[in-house]
Order: structure tokens, then sequence, then C-alpha cells
């Protein structure tokens, strides 16, 4: 199989960006990823391009205000969705364009404008990631579908809403830390436990924010990116599991399976565990989820997450680093841009460009996101040389 | 009795007659009948052996909470729209809503009227049952059954 790195990252700014549509944030983080990478768009073979939502885009051909705005045509480009996992979706299908042999060089971007409407409308539009026939009649959210999940997980291991806060304190932390997220504000316990209710248990600061953004890696093959970076980060290990669409037909609700298989591929392609990871983005769309996604990828044993967070244990000099760089709840959570922003944290890290955040050493690194509330989830495993 | 009476969004589908028996006071599965294979919410098709031969059953409607919650940020379908009349408001109290399993694997959603958030326990017995709304919508609820 052909090796597979990436040799560029371009992030653009997370938050609410009334000033810009959905193709001006794409311009800002492709530009970035090319200067990072040292091409020129004329080098770039393909393009694919990851948004989740035609509701936010306005359009059922997203991807086309993508390479109309970029100059990209005639070459391939077309449009991949995977509701919050599409970001990862859109990273798999440029790993395989280059794994195939179609492509040597290939431009991947995630995006998603979502504050063009108002906050109710996307609860509503996001609440469709269930069962629109047999669960939206309940007035299903998706913040419902992971309170449900953080209530079960309370009821058999005892995990807190303490618990449940301290990741959003973490998270909050490091988001401080991050120039391109979305919030750039510290949140204590207390703040966190207090804040107005969401769907109970989860609170206010629970809950990861809806967010415009964009960004954009370049991938290579082995020969093309040893000629572009010195500091190639490979694609070593990827898994992608699927589940039932809805909630109550899952065997377990206090785990997501389809995140479990997606890790036990991954780390069987990469010929690694979970001990050998060194730095992790996972997918925080809420609090809960961190701590479910700490037991699905063996960070830690099953009922054992909020213990995890307790001991501090995902903080920069902890055993395993998790979102660093304010993940969701803090950066935010572009729909779309999410998985690539994820990819790019990491590669960063592997870098050792992440400055005041930057874990030390990392050879290691993990991305986790899942799609819906768990139908789908993709596990990516990227290696330094 | 149209599907859309219970569905909200979607009117078009082989199972809409599931509406009308729950009109009737039944929450129906369907059966699939070359392999027996059960399906609740109903199922048109039987994926185990790709079969569509299939017969309509009643589900058991008791069970165990398997989990809650209560939604305080409704979507835009059940957000509560200004009242016309000013110096009023109106008071928001979200309803909660469970999943009750009655049987290995048969899992049922339902709003969970007049009980309290707090008195509400993952574990507690309740009954599932048809409900009709004021505006002639249908629904199901659960209600804890007494120690
Ligand atoms: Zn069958």
């Amino acid at each position: 199989m052909r090796k597979v790195a990436i040799v560029g990252i371009g992030h653009g700014k997370f938050g609410v960006r009334s000033d810009a549509s959905l193709r001006e944030l794409v311009f800002e983080a492709v530009k970035a990823c090319l200067e990072d990478a040292g091409v020129t768009l004329d080098e770039v073979d393909s393009m694919v391009t990851g948004v989740a939502c035609d509701e936010f885009s306005f359009g059922i051909q997203p991807s086309a205000q993508v390479h109309d705005y970029i100059g990209f045509y005639p070459k391939p480009n077309y449009r991949v969705e995977a509701a919050c996992a599409t970001g990862s979706v859109a990273l798999r299908t440029g790993w395989m364009n280059i794994v195939s042999g179609l492509a040597d060089l290939v431009l991947v971007v995630g995006v998603e404008k979502m504050t063009e409407v108002s906050t109710s409308v996307a609860t509503e539009i996001m609440g469709r990631a269930g069962d629109a026939i047999w669960e939206y009649p309940f007035g299903t959210t998706f913040p419902g579908y992971y309170a449900m999940i953080a209530n079960a997980h309370m009821a058999e291991y005892g995990t807190t809403e303490e618990q449940l806060a301290m990741v959003a304190v973490k998270n909050h932390y490091y988001g401080c830390l991050n120039p391109y997220a979305h919030m750039q504000k510290e949140v204590t316990l207390e703040k966190a436990l207090t804040s107005f209710p969401v769907a109970y248990p989860l609170k206010l600061y629970d809950c990861s924010l809806i967010t415009d953004g964009a960004a954009a890696v370049l991938l290579a093959s082995e020969e093309r990116a040893r000629a572009i970076s010195k500091k190639p980060v490979w694609m070593v290990g990827l898994g992608l599991a699927t589940d039932t669409l809805r909630l109550g037909d899952r065997r377990s609700l206090t785990s997501l399976s389809a995140a479990r298989e997606a890790a036990r591929v991954a780390y069987k392609m990469a010929g690694i565990g979970p001990m050998d990871i060194d730095v992790a983005t996972v997918h925080d769309c809420f609090t809960i989820a961190e701590i479910v996604a700490y037991e699905d990828l063996g960070f830690c044993e099953k009922g054992e997450g909020g213990k995890l967070i307790e001991a501090r244990e995902t903080y920069v000099g902890g055993r395993i680093p998790v979102n660093v760089d304010g993940g969701l709840k803090s950066k935010g959570h572009p729909l779309g841009a999410t998985g690539v922003s994820m990819a790019i944290e990491i590669t960063k890290q592997l870098r050792g460009e992440a400055g005041s955040r930057q874990v030390k050493d990392p050879e290691i690194g993990l991305t986790h996101n899942v799609g819906g509330s768990g139908q789908i989830a993709l596990v990516h495993i990227f290696r330094r040389e | 009795m149209e599907f859309k009476n219970f569905s909200l969004f979607i009117n078009q589908s082989k199972v809409a007659r599931f509406t009308k028996d729950l009109a009737e006071g039944k929450i129906m599965s369907t059966v699939c009948k070359k392999c027996g294979r059960q399906y609740y919410p109903p199922q048109a098709d039987c994926f185990s052996c790709m079969e569509s031969e299939m017969e309509w059953k009643e589900v058991p409607r008791e069970g165990r909470l398997l989990t809650f919650t209560r939604i305080h940020v409704p979507p835009e379908h059940f957000a509560v729209r200004q009242p016309l009349m000013p110096f009023s408001s109106v008071q928001f109290e979200p309803c909660p809503i469970g999943l009750i399993e009655v049987e290995k694997g048969l899992k049922i959603m339902g709003w969970i009227p007049k009980v309290d958030i707090k008195k509400i326990k993952v574990g507690m017995k309740m009954k599932a049952s048809p409900f009709t709304l004021p505006d002639g919508k249908l629904t199901i609820i659960l209600e804890p059954l007494n120690p």
C-alpha cells in the first residue's frame, strides 16, 4: 500500500464569523495550508470538500461554491458528508485518492457556516442527526441524545456532574491557549455546574459551540511528501465503523460501539495499542462524549473515564493529553471542519509546533471523530518520523 | 389517520398503519413471517432474510427505564412562540422523555408526563401507552408502575 502523509495544514479562525461566507472561510484555510506546504494550487491533483449540511450551506453542491471561489476547476473535487464526522471522512477520502494511485497531492477541505440560521433552527437541523421518523416526534435534540447517554453512564458507573464539568474546565483552559479557538474564556467548576440546563443533566458548559469555520490539509504520496516536507506526518492507521440509527437500538447506552470498532481497526492497522498514543483529539461534542471516548479508545477501563479527568491525566503532563487544542467544547464545532481541525492539531503536536500547549516530544497521535449520536465513527492514527 | 399525526415530518411509509393502531390503543411491531425476527419500531422489510412478508404484532408494554432526559432547549418544531399579547409571557416547563426496555432488545421511547425529573430513576418500572394529544396528534407516554 502507498504511504500517505500530511504535508500542509491551514486553520481558519473559528467563531461567529458574521464577516464571511462559507467560500470565503475556505479561502483563508486553503491559503494558509498551501503556504505551510510551500506549494501552489496548480501542483495539487485533486480535492475533497467536507460539508455536513445543505441547510447550512444553502445549496446542494457546496463543493462547487468552494472550487469555484478558489479557481480549482476543472480538476476533481466533490463533497463528502457524515454529519459531525464529515471532516474525517473527507480526510479518509483524500487518503484513498492517493493510495489508489489516482493522485499524488490532494487538498482536503472541511467547512461549515452555521450561524447564518437561528440557534433554534440549527438545533432542529442537528436534532435530525437521529431518526427523523421514530425519535424526533419526542422532541429529541443532539444534546438530548448525549444527555441520555450521560444519565445511563451516571447510573451504571457513578459518573458525576462534577466530572462532566471538569472536562469543560480543561478544554476551556486549553481553548484560551489556541488563537484559532471560538471561545477564549476560562470557566470555573462552579460556573460550569450552575450554568443553565440544556438537556438534563447537560448544562450550557457541557455543550460544544455552534461555530463557523474552515480547515484544510494537504496530503501527499511518499515520494511527493519527501520532496515537499521536512516534517511529514504519516497516516498510519485508519478505522471507520457504523452503528444503528436509533439510540434505542444500541446494545450499550454507555459506550459508542462504532468508536470502539473504529479504534480496534485503526490500532491493528498501525500495529500499536492505546498505551502507545502520546496525544489525542477526541469528539467532545458534549463533556460526556469525551469521558466515553477515553473508555472507547482504551485510555482507561470501561466506567473509569470520570476518574481519569478527575485525576487530571488528560492534561499536558498527564498520562494521555486529550483535546489540548480546546476540543469541540471551546475551539468550536463547525461540523464539516472538525475532523480536519483535529488532524491539524495532531500534526502541530507531532511537528513540535503547538506552542504553549505542546505535549513533550510526542511520536504518535490519534483523532476520534463521531457522526451524530454514534451512527458513524472514525479513528485515525498519525506518526512522525 | 395520517402517519404524520405521529411522525410530524414524514407521511409516506409502508408502515403508516402504525398510527391507526396507535389511535386504537395498540403499540405495534412487525414480525418477519419467514424468520420470526421482530422489529420495533416496525419495518416493512426484514434485513435478516431480505424478505418483505411481515405480520403485525402488539408489543409488551411494561419494562424498566434504561435512560431519560429533559430537553430544555427544544428544536424549532417544539419551540415556544412569543405570545401575541403584550406584557405577557409563557412559562416553558419541558416534559421529560425516556426509553424503556420491555423485552431483551425491544425498547420503546416515550414522554414521561406527571413525574418530577428528580424522581425519575434509571431502572424504575414503567408502562408505555398510546396517547392522543389535544390537537389530535398521537404519541406514546411512559408512566411509573406502582411498586
Ligand atoms: Zn426475516
